[in-house]
Protein backbone atom coordinates (compact mmCIF):
# COMPACT_ATOMS: atom_id res chain seq x y z
CA UNK A 1 0.00 0.00 0.00
CA UNK A 2 1.06 3.27 -0.43
CA UNK A 3 1.22 6.13 2.14
CA UNK A 4 2.36 9.42 0.65
CA UNK A 5 2.82 12.48 2.64
CA UNK A 6 2.09 16.63 1.14
CA UNK A 7 3.25 19.71 3.04
CA UNK A 8 3.94 23.04 0.69
CA UNK A 9 7.77 23.18 2.03
CA UNK A 10 10.14 21.11 4.16
CA UNK A 11 12.71 22.74 5.84
CA UNK A 12 15.15 22.10 8.79
CA UNK A 13 14.07 23.03 12.77
CA UNK A 14 10.04 23.23 11.95
CA UNK A 15 8.25 20.83 13.94
CA UNK A 16 6.10 19.93 11.08
CA UNK A 17 8.89 19.29 9.01
CA UNK A 18 9.97 17.06 11.53
CA UNK A 19 6.72 15.22 12.08
CA UNK A 20 6.49 14.07 8.31
CA UNK A 21 9.86 12.88 8.31
CA UNK A 22 9.33 10.99 10.94
CA UNK A 23 6.27 9.72 10.33
CA UNK A 24 8.31 9.00 6.97
CA UNK A 25 10.01 6.84 8.67
CA UNK A 26 6.73 5.06 10.78
CA UNK A 27 5.23 4.17 8.18
CA UNK A 28 7.43 2.62 6.12
CA UNK A 29 8.14 0.67 8.90
CA UNK A 30 4.43 -0.31 8.81
CA UNK A 31 4.96 -1.77 5.50
CA UNK A 32 4.20 0.86 2.79
CA UNK A 33 5.32 2.67 0.14
CA UNK A 34 5.81 6.34 1.60
CA UNK A 35 7.01 9.40 0.43
CA UNK A 36 7.16 13.05 0.71
CA UNK A 37 5.87 15.96 -1.50
CA UNK A 38 6.38 19.77 -1.64
CA UNK A 39 5.58 22.50 -4.09
CA UNK A 40 8.67 23.83 -3.50
CA UNK A 41 11.52 21.46 -3.16
CA UNK A 42 14.00 22.55 -0.91
CA UNK A 43 17.69 22.47 -1.86
CA UNK A 44 18.61 20.58 1.17
CA UNK A 45 16.15 17.62 0.80
CA UNK A 46 17.01 16.49 -2.19
CA UNK A 47 16.55 13.41 -3.05
CA UNK A 48 14.36 12.73 0.06
CA UNK A 49 11.58 14.97 -0.76
CA UNK A 50 9.72 15.07 -4.17
CA UNK A 51 7.80 17.78 -5.97
CA UNK A 52 4.22 17.61 -6.72
CA UNK A 53 4.74 17.57 -10.85
CA UNK A 54 6.19 14.08 -10.08
CA UNK A 55 3.06 12.22 -7.84
CA UNK A 56 1.36 11.63 -10.97
CA UNK A 57 3.50 7.99 -10.89
CA UNK A 58 2.34 7.41 -7.75
CA UNK A 59 -1.23 8.51 -7.90
CA UNK A 60 -3.66 6.05 -7.82
CA UNK A 61 -7.25 5.44 -6.34
CA UNK A 62 -6.15 3.35 -3.60
CA UNK A 63 -3.26 5.33 -2.16
CA UNK A 64 -3.17 7.63 0.62
CA UNK A 65 -2.39 10.97 0.58
CA UNK A 66 -1.57 13.25 4.00
CA UNK A 67 -1.94 16.46 3.39
CA UNK A 68 -0.39 18.31 6.14
CA UNK A 69 -2.44 21.65 6.71
CA UNK A 70 -0.61 24.61 8.92
CA UNK A 71 -1.40 27.77 6.45
CA UNK A 72 -3.09 27.91 3.30
CA UNK A 73 -2.71 26.10 0.34
CA UNK A 74 -1.82 27.81 -3.14
CA UNK A 75 -4.58 27.61 -5.75
CA UNK A 76 -2.10 25.96 -7.78
CA UNK A 77 -2.09 22.89 -4.75
CA UNK A 78 -5.99 23.19 -4.99
CA UNK A 79 -6.32 22.46 -8.26
CA UNK A 80 -3.60 19.89 -7.70
CA UNK A 81 -5.90 18.15 -4.99
CA UNK A 82 -9.08 18.21 -7.03
CA UNK A 83 -7.27 16.47 -10.03
CA UNK A 84 -5.56 13.53 -8.14
CA UNK A 85 -7.94 10.60 -7.47
CA UNK A 86 -6.34 9.42 -4.27
CA UNK A 87 -7.81 9.13 -0.79
CA UNK A 88 -6.78 11.91 0.83
CA UNK A 89 -6.46 12.53 4.85
CA UNK A 90 -6.23 16.43 6.23
CA UNK A 91 -3.43 16.44 9.07
CA UNK A 92 -4.30 19.36 10.80
CA UNK A 93 -1.48 21.22 13.02
CA UNK A 94 -3.76 24.62 13.38
CA UNK A 95 -3.55 27.73 12.30
CA UNK A 96 -3.23 31.30 14.86
CA UNK A 97 -5.60 32.69 14.93
CA UNK A 98 -5.10 35.71 12.17
CA UNK A 99 -6.46 38.73 14.96
CA UNK A 100 -3.13 38.24 16.63
CA UNK A 101 -1.28 39.16 13.64
CA UNK A 102 -3.20 42.24 13.21
CA UNK A 103 -0.61 45.62 13.38
CA UNK A 104 2.13 43.03 13.37
CA UNK A 105 2.77 41.35 9.94
CA UNK A 106 -0.61 42.04 7.48
CA UNK A 107 0.79 39.17 5.19
CA UNK A 108 0.69 36.54 8.27
CA UNK A 109 -2.64 38.20 8.85
CA UNK A 110 -4.38 37.14 5.68
CA UNK A 111 -2.31 34.05 4.87
CA UNK A 112 -4.18 32.85 8.42
CA UNK A 113 -7.49 34.14 7.75
CA UNK A 114 -7.36 32.30 3.82
CA UNK A 115 -6.16 29.33 5.11
CA UNK A 116 -8.98 28.75 7.93
CA UNK A 117 -11.70 30.14 5.30
CA UNK A 118 -9.72 27.27 3.03
CA UNK A 119 -9.94 24.77 6.13
CA UNK A 120 -13.73 24.74 5.98
CA UNK A 121 -13.24 24.28 1.87
CA UNK A 122 -11.37 20.76 2.17
CA UNK A 123 -13.31 19.05 4.40
CA UNK A 124 -15.08 18.19 0.81
CA UNK A 125 -11.95 16.80 -0.63
CA UNK A 126 -10.82 14.66 1.81
CA UNK A 127 -12.61 11.98 3.72
CA UNK A 128 -11.08 11.95 7.29
CA UNK A 129 -9.43 14.02 9.21
CA UNK A 130 -6.41 13.61 11.73
CA UNK A 131 -5.18 16.73 14.31
CA UNK A 132 -1.74 16.20 16.52
CA UNK A 133 -4.12 17.36 19.81
CA UNK A 134 -8.09 16.59 20.73
CA UNK A 135 -7.91 20.26 20.01
CA UNK A 136 -7.06 20.31 16.68
CA UNK A 137 -9.40 18.04 15.89
CA UNK A 138 -12.05 20.19 17.55
CA UNK A 139 -11.88 22.46 15.50
CA UNK A 140 -12.07 20.57 12.69
CA UNK A 141 -15.25 19.03 13.75
CA UNK A 142 -16.67 22.48 13.69
CA UNK A 143 -15.64 23.07 9.96
CA UNK A 144 -17.29 19.72 8.59
CA UNK A 145 -15.28 16.44 9.50
CA UNK A 146 -16.98 13.26 10.89
CA UNK A 147 -14.46 11.08 10.54
CA UNK A 148 -11.47 12.19 12.90
CA UNK A 149 -8.50 10.78 15.21
CA UNK A 150 -5.62 12.48 16.86
CA UNK A 151 -2.24 11.52 15.86
CA UNK A 152 0.04 13.31 18.45
CA UNK A 153 3.70 14.84 17.54
CA UNK A 154 6.21 12.20 17.48
CA UNK A 155 9.25 12.81 19.74
CA UNK A 156 12.34 11.34 18.86
CA UNK A 157 14.76 11.55 21.12
CA UNK A 158 17.33 10.90 19.15
CA UNK A 159 17.10 13.67 17.39
CA UNK A 160 18.72 15.85 20.35
CA UNK A 161 21.04 13.34 21.36
CA UNK A 162 23.76 16.48 20.36
CA UNK A 163 26.86 17.51 21.82
CA UNK A 164 24.92 21.18 23.25
CA UNK A 165 26.90 23.93 21.93
CA UNK A 166 29.61 24.90 24.85
CA UNK A 167 29.54 28.71 24.04
CA UNK A 168 25.96 28.83 25.14
CA UNK A 169 26.94 26.42 28.25
CA UNK A 170 29.46 28.98 29.25
CA UNK A 171 27.36 31.82 29.06
CA UNK A 172 23.88 30.67 30.76
CA UNK A 173 24.94 27.80 32.83
CA UNK A 174 25.05 29.65 36.30
CA UNK A 175 22.49 31.30 37.73
CA UNK A 176 18.69 30.87 37.74
CA UNK A 177 16.96 30.78 34.00
CA UNK A 178 13.83 30.88 33.23
CA UNK A 179 13.23 28.97 29.55
CA UNK A 180 10.40 29.64 26.93
CA UNK A 181 11.64 28.10 23.64
CA UNK A 182 9.37 29.35 20.49
CA UNK A 183 8.93 31.75 17.00
CA UNK A 184 8.69 35.43 18.31
CA UNK A 185 4.89 35.50 17.63
CA UNK A 186 2.13 37.41 19.55
CA UNK A 187 0.10 34.74 20.13
CA UNK A 188 3.11 33.37 22.78
CA UNK A 189 2.43 35.95 24.61
CA UNK A 190 6.07 37.00 25.09
CA UNK A 191 5.01 40.23 26.82
CA UNK A 192 3.26 38.07 29.83
CA UNK A 193 6.64 36.19 30.35
CA UNK A 194 8.33 39.57 30.39
CA UNK A 195 5.70 40.58 32.95
CA UNK A 196 6.03 37.91 35.19
CA UNK A 197 9.81 37.84 35.05
CA UNK A 198 9.47 41.58 36.29
CA UNK A 199 7.74 40.46 39.73
CA UNK A 200 10.34 37.47 39.84
CA UNK A 201 13.22 39.52 39.21
CA UNK A 202 11.90 42.30 41.76
CA UNK A 203 10.22 40.39 44.57
CA UNK A 204 11.83 37.10 44.29
CA UNK A 205 14.80 35.41 42.49
CA UNK A 206 16.83 39.39 41.69
CA UNK A 207 19.24 37.32 39.89
CA UNK A 208 16.86 35.09 37.57
CA UNK A 209 17.29 35.80 33.59
CA UNK A 210 14.92 35.23 30.64
CA UNK A 211 16.52 33.29 27.78
CA UNK A 212 14.07 33.62 25.31
CA UNK A 213 15.02 30.83 22.35
CA UNK A 214 13.20 31.19 18.75
CA UNK A 215 13.22 33.30 15.65
CA UNK A 216 11.50 37.13 14.91
CA UNK A 217 11.55 36.86 11.24
CA UNK A 218 8.48 38.51 10.08
CA UNK A 219 7.45 39.53 13.49
CA UNK A 220 9.92 42.53 13.79
CA UNK A 221 7.54 45.08 14.88
CA UNK A 222 6.60 42.87 17.88
CA UNK A 223 10.49 42.18 18.86
CA UNK A 224 10.49 45.86 18.47
CA UNK A 225 7.58 45.94 21.18
CA UNK A 226 9.35 43.66 23.81
CA UNK A 227 12.39 45.16 23.22
CA UNK A 228 10.98 48.41 24.51
CA UNK A 229 8.83 46.88 27.32
CA UNK A 230 12.03 45.57 28.47
CA UNK A 231 13.72 48.85 28.93
CA UNK A 232 11.09 50.52 29.86
CA UNK A 233 10.36 48.05 32.64
CA UNK A 234 14.05 48.85 33.53
CA UNK A 235 14.62 45.34 33.19
CA UNK A 236 18.20 43.49 32.77
CA UNK A 237 18.88 39.75 31.98
CA UNK A 238 16.36 38.85 29.32
CA UNK A 239 18.01 37.14 26.07
CA UNK A 240 16.62 37.21 22.87
CA UNK A 241 18.51 34.82 21.50
CA UNK A 242 16.87 34.64 18.47
CA UNK A 243 17.20 31.19 15.98
CA UNK A 244 19.57 28.00 17.45
CA UNK A 245 20.74 25.19 16.21
CA UNK A 246 20.24 22.15 17.72
CA UNK A 247 23.09 21.89 20.08
CA UNK A 248 22.77 25.18 20.94
CA UNK A 249 18.75 24.49 21.55
CA UNK A 250 19.79 21.49 23.41
CA UNK A 251 22.37 23.77 25.84
CA UNK A 252 19.54 26.47 26.37
CA UNK A 253 17.39 23.68 27.68
CA UNK A 254 20.13 21.91 29.95
CA UNK A 255 20.56 25.67 31.31
CA UNK A 256 17.30 26.26 32.12
CA UNK A 257 15.39 26.21 35.57
CA UNK A 258 11.99 25.94 35.01
CA UNK A 259 10.30 26.20 31.42
CA UNK A 260 7.29 29.03 31.65
CA UNK A 261 5.17 28.98 28.65
CA UNK A 262 2.18 32.01 28.55
CA UNK A 263 1.25 31.19 25.20
CA UNK A 264 -2.52 31.54 23.84
CA UNK A 265 -2.56 29.47 21.28
CA UNK A 266 -1.20 26.12 20.50
CA UNK A 267 -2.12 23.57 18.28
CA UNK A 268 0.43 21.26 20.40
CA UNK A 269 3.14 22.64 22.08
CA UNK A 270 6.44 20.53 20.78
CA UNK A 271 8.89 22.87 23.28
CA UNK A 272 6.88 21.04 26.08
CA UNK A 273 7.71 17.63 24.89
CA UNK A 274 11.11 18.93 24.71
CA UNK A 275 11.56 20.41 28.08
CA UNK A 276 10.00 16.97 29.64
CA UNK A 277 12.79 15.60 27.63
CA UNK A 278 15.93 17.58 29.30
CA UNK A 279 14.17 17.13 32.54
CA UNK A 280 13.39 20.99 32.80
CA UNK A 281 10.00 21.25 34.83
CA UNK A 282 7.15 23.03 33.42
CA UNK A 283 4.95 25.86 34.72
CA UNK A 284 2.57 26.67 31.74
CA UNK A 285 -1.01 28.97 31.03
CA UNK A 286 -3.92 26.42 30.04
CA UNK A 287 -4.51 27.33 26.36
CA UNK A 288 -5.35 25.33 23.26
CA UNK A 289 -3.93 22.10 23.42
CA UNK A 290 -0.97 22.56 26.79
CA UNK A 291 -3.33 20.75 28.70
CA UNK A 292 -4.23 17.85 26.65
CA UNK A 293 -0.06 17.69 25.91
CA UNK A 294 0.77 18.08 29.55
CA UNK A 295 -1.77 15.86 30.51
CA UNK A 296 -1.45 16.28 34.33
CA UNK A 297 2.26 16.75 34.30
CA UNK A 298 4.06 20.16 35.40
CA UNK A 299 1.58 22.95 36.90
CA UNK A 300 -0.34 24.67 35.05
CA UNK A 301 -2.19 28.16 35.30
CA UNK A 302 -5.38 28.93 34.63
CA UNK A 303 -5.11 32.93 35.38
CA UNK A 304 -2.69 35.48 34.10
CA UNK A 305 -1.79 36.79 37.34
CA UNK A 306 1.88 37.32 37.09
CA UNK A 307 3.05 38.12 40.37
CA UNK A 308 1.28 34.95 41.45
CA UNK A 309 3.24 32.88 38.65
CA UNK A 310 6.33 34.42 39.71
CA UNK A 311 5.40 33.36 43.34
CA UNK A 312 4.53 29.93 42.34
CA UNK A 313 8.30 29.55 40.43
CA UNK A 314 10.04 31.16 43.37
CA UNK A 315 8.17 28.20 45.32
CA UNK A 316 9.33 25.72 42.53
CA UNK A 317 12.84 26.40 42.99
CA UNK A 318 13.11 26.55 47.10
CA UNK A 319 11.58 23.07 46.57
CA UNK A 320 14.20 20.23 45.35
CA UNK A 321 11.60 17.68 45.78
CA UNK A 322 8.45 18.82 44.20
CA UNK A 323 10.72 19.66 41.22
CA UNK A 324 11.92 15.93 40.76
CA UNK A 325 9.07 14.61 41.15
CA UNK A 326 7.15 17.07 38.22
CA UNK A 327 10.29 16.31 36.29
CA UNK A 328 9.44 12.30 36.58
CA UNK A 329 5.54 12.90 36.40
CA UNK A 330 6.80 14.82 32.83
CA UNK A 331 9.30 12.11 31.75
CA UNK A 332 6.52 9.45 32.35
CA UNK A 333 4.17 11.69 30.07
CA UNK A 334 6.82 11.57 27.60
CA UNK A 335 6.73 7.72 27.13
CA UNK A 336 3.26 8.56 24.86
CA UNK A 337 4.82 10.46 22.40
CA UNK A 338 7.57 7.96 21.31
CA UNK A 339 7.80 6.77 18.04
CA UNK A 340 6.52 3.17 19.08
CA UNK A 341 3.75 4.91 20.36
CA UNK A 342 2.70 6.82 17.64
CA UNK A 343 3.09 4.05 15.25
CA UNK A 344 0.84 1.94 17.00
CA UNK A 345 -1.71 5.27 16.98
CA UNK A 346 -0.86 5.29 12.86
CA UNK A 347 -1.52 1.54 12.35
CA UNK A 348 -4.71 2.14 14.72
CA UNK A 349 -5.92 5.41 12.50
CA UNK A 350 -5.29 3.47 8.62
CA UNK A 351 -7.28 0.58 10.53
CA UNK A 352 -10.09 2.80 10.18
CA UNK A 353 -9.23 3.55 6.50
CA UNK A 354 -9.21 0.41 5.34
CA UNK A 355 -5.77 0.54 5.13
CA UNK B 1 -6.89 37.02 42.83
CA UNK B 2 -9.33 34.48 41.92
CA UNK B 3 -9.41 30.68 43.69
CA UNK B 4 -8.66 27.81 41.72
CA UNK B 5 -6.11 29.55 39.57
CA UNK B 6 -3.73 26.78 39.75
CA UNK B 7 -3.75 23.31 38.53
CA UNK B 8 -1.59 20.35 40.31
CA UNK B 9 -2.23 16.62 39.61
CA UNK B 10 -0.28 15.05 42.59
CA UNK B 11 -1.58 13.54 45.41
CA UNK B 12 1.70 14.63 47.32
CA UNK B 13 0.82 18.57 46.83
CA UNK B 14 -1.79 20.45 48.39
CA UNK B 15 -2.93 23.10 45.89
CA UNK B 16 -4.63 24.95 48.34
CA UNK B 17 -2.05 25.21 51.08
CA UNK B 18 0.37 26.41 48.00
CA UNK B 19 -2.52 29.37 46.94
CA UNK B 20 -2.40 30.40 50.83
CA UNK B 21 0.88 30.78 50.57
CA UNK B 22 1.80 32.47 47.51
CA UNK B 23 -1.26 34.64 48.80
CA UNK B 24 0.58 35.65 51.66
CA UNK B 25 3.81 35.99 49.90
CA UNK B 26 2.26 38.63 47.97
CA UNK B 27 0.31 40.07 50.82
CA UNK B 28 4.26 41.25 52.47
CA UNK B 29 4.94 43.22 49.68
CA UNK B 30 1.57 44.55 49.35
CA UNK B 31 3.17 47.65 50.68
CA UNK B 32 5.13 48.34 48.01
CA UNK B 33 2.32 48.43 45.38
CA UNK B 34 3.05 51.34 42.29
CA UNK B 35 0.38 53.65 41.23
CA UNK B 36 -2.24 51.85 38.64
CA UNK B 37 -0.62 53.68 35.79
CA UNK B 38 3.27 52.52 36.77
CA UNK B 39 1.88 49.06 37.05
CA UNK B 40 3.76 46.83 34.61
CA UNK B 41 1.11 45.45 32.89
CA UNK B 42 -0.37 49.07 32.39
CA UNK B 43 2.86 50.05 31.04
CA UNK B 44 2.93 47.03 28.80
CA UNK B 45 -1.03 48.03 27.30
CA UNK B 46 0.14 51.78 27.00
CA UNK B 47 3.49 50.44 25.20
CA UNK B 48 1.41 47.83 22.97
CA UNK B 49 -1.39 50.93 21.71
CA UNK B 50 1.75 53.49 21.10
CA UNK B 51 3.54 50.87 18.89
CA UNK B 52 1.43 48.14 17.73
CA UNK B 53 -2.03 49.66 18.51
CA UNK B 54 -3.74 46.65 16.10
CA UNK B 55 -4.34 47.87 13.25
CA UNK B 56 -7.67 47.57 11.69
CA UNK B 57 -9.26 44.87 9.77
CA UNK B 58 -10.52 45.56 5.98
CA UNK B 59 -9.70 48.89 4.39
CA UNK B 60 -12.54 52.25 4.10
CA UNK B 61 -9.99 53.59 1.21
CA UNK B 62 -10.52 50.70 -0.38
CA UNK B 63 -13.78 51.69 -1.25
CA UNK B 64 -12.14 54.57 -2.98
CA UNK B 65 -8.86 53.54 -4.24
CA UNK B 66 -8.04 49.88 -4.80
CA UNK B 67 -5.63 49.75 -2.50
CA UNK B 68 -5.39 46.46 -0.41
CA UNK B 69 -2.75 45.67 2.68
CA UNK B 70 -2.00 42.53 0.44
CA UNK B 71 -0.74 44.89 -1.91
CA UNK B 72 1.59 46.75 0.03
CA UNK B 73 3.40 43.72 0.62
CA UNK B 74 6.43 44.16 -2.77
CA UNK B 75 8.25 41.23 -1.05
CA UNK B 76 8.12 37.93 -3.66
CA UNK B 77 7.73 35.80 -0.60
CA UNK B 78 6.33 32.91 -2.94
CA UNK B 79 9.06 32.12 -6.38
CA UNK B 80 8.88 28.76 -7.04
CA UNK B 81 12.05 27.86 -8.94
CA UNK B 82 10.74 24.52 -10.80
CA UNK B 83 11.98 22.47 -13.33
CA UNK B 84 10.19 20.26 -16.02
CA UNK B 85 13.33 18.70 -18.22
CA UNK B 86 15.41 15.79 -16.68
CA UNK B 87 18.84 16.01 -16.00
CA UNK B 88 19.30 19.36 -16.65
CA UNK B 89 16.52 20.64 -15.22
CA UNK B 90 17.50 20.13 -12.03
CA UNK B 91 20.91 21.47 -12.23
CA UNK B 92 19.13 24.54 -13.56
CA UNK B 93 17.19 25.02 -11.19
CA UNK B 94 20.12 24.78 -8.50
CA UNK B 95 21.74 27.30 -10.02
CA UNK B 96 18.94 29.62 -10.25
CA UNK B 97 17.96 29.43 -6.72
CA UNK B 98 21.54 29.61 -5.45
CA UNK B 99 21.66 33.04 -7.49
CA UNK B 100 18.39 34.18 -6.01
CA UNK B 101 19.42 33.38 -2.53
CA UNK B 102 22.08 35.45 -3.14
CA UNK B 103 19.63 38.24 -4.81
CA UNK B 104 17.25 37.84 -1.74
CA UNK B 105 20.02 38.31 0.83
CA UNK B 106 20.80 42.22 -0.06
CA UNK B 107 17.41 43.19 -1.78
CA UNK B 108 14.95 41.73 0.57
CA UNK B 109 15.94 44.29 3.57
CA UNK B 110 14.90 47.30 0.84
CA UNK B 111 11.78 45.48 0.09
CA UNK B 112 10.96 44.84 3.61
CA UNK B 113 11.10 48.94 4.31
CA UNK B 114 9.33 49.36 1.14
CA UNK B 115 6.55 47.19 2.13
CA UNK B 116 6.38 48.72 5.68
CA UNK B 117 6.14 52.16 4.17
CA UNK B 118 3.53 50.93 2.24
CA UNK B 119 1.47 49.47 4.92
CA UNK B 120 2.01 53.27 6.76
CA UNK B 121 1.00 55.03 3.42
CA UNK B 122 -1.85 52.91 3.49
CA UNK B 123 -2.41 53.79 7.01
CA UNK B 124 -1.75 57.39 6.87
CA UNK B 125 -4.52 57.31 3.54
CA UNK B 126 -6.97 55.72 5.35
CA UNK B 127 -7.17 58.24 8.40
CA UNK B 128 -7.44 61.03 5.85
CA UNK B 129 -10.23 59.32 3.77
CA UNK B 130 -12.11 59.12 7.51
CA UNK B 131 -11.05 62.64 8.50
CA UNK B 132 -12.05 63.66 4.76
CA UNK B 133 -16.09 62.07 5.40
CA UNK B 134 -16.24 63.32 8.94
CA UNK B 135 -15.52 66.92 7.78
CA UNK B 136 -17.81 66.24 4.84
CA UNK B 137 -20.47 65.66 6.87
CA UNK B 138 -19.59 68.86 9.23
CA UNK B 139 -20.19 70.61 6.29
CA UNK B 140 -23.12 69.32 5.05
CA UNK B 141 -24.77 69.83 8.49
CA UNK B 142 -23.28 73.62 8.28
CA UNK B 143 -25.26 73.81 4.75
CA UNK B 144 -28.22 72.95 6.10
CA UNK B 145 -28.50 75.16 9.30
CA UNK B 146 -27.34 78.12 6.70
CA UNK B 147 -30.35 77.23 4.38
CA UNK B 148 -32.82 76.73 7.37
CA UNK B 149 -31.83 80.26 8.84
CA UNK B 150 -34.12 83.59 7.50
Amino acid sequence: MQVHQFHPTVSYGDAISDQIQSLQCLLRRLGHRSEIFCEQLPIHFQGRVQQIAQYARNSSPVSVLLLHFSLGYSPEVIGWLKRTPDRKVLVYHNITPHAYFSGVNDVYLEAAQAGREQLGRLAALTEAGWGDSTFNCQELAERGWSRLGVLPIVFDSKRYAVRPDRRVLQQWQSGVNILFVGRVSPNKRFEDLILTFYHLKRHVLPNARLLLVGSARGMEPYLEFLQALVKRLGLSDVVFAGHVSTEQLAAYYQCASVYLSMSEHEGFGVPLLESMHFGVPIVAYTAGAVPETLSGSGLMVTRKDHAAVAELIGMLLEDQDWRARIVARQRERLRDFSPEKVEGRLRELLRDLGV
Amino acid sequence: MSEDWLEIKDENVNVEEIMRQIRERIAVRSGTTLPDEQKPEAVAQTLWKEMIGGAEEGSAIGKHVSIRQRDCDIVPRYYVIDWRIPILGPIHAVVRRIINDEIRRYLFPSLEKQSRFNRQALRALESLSQENARLRQQIEELEHASKGQP
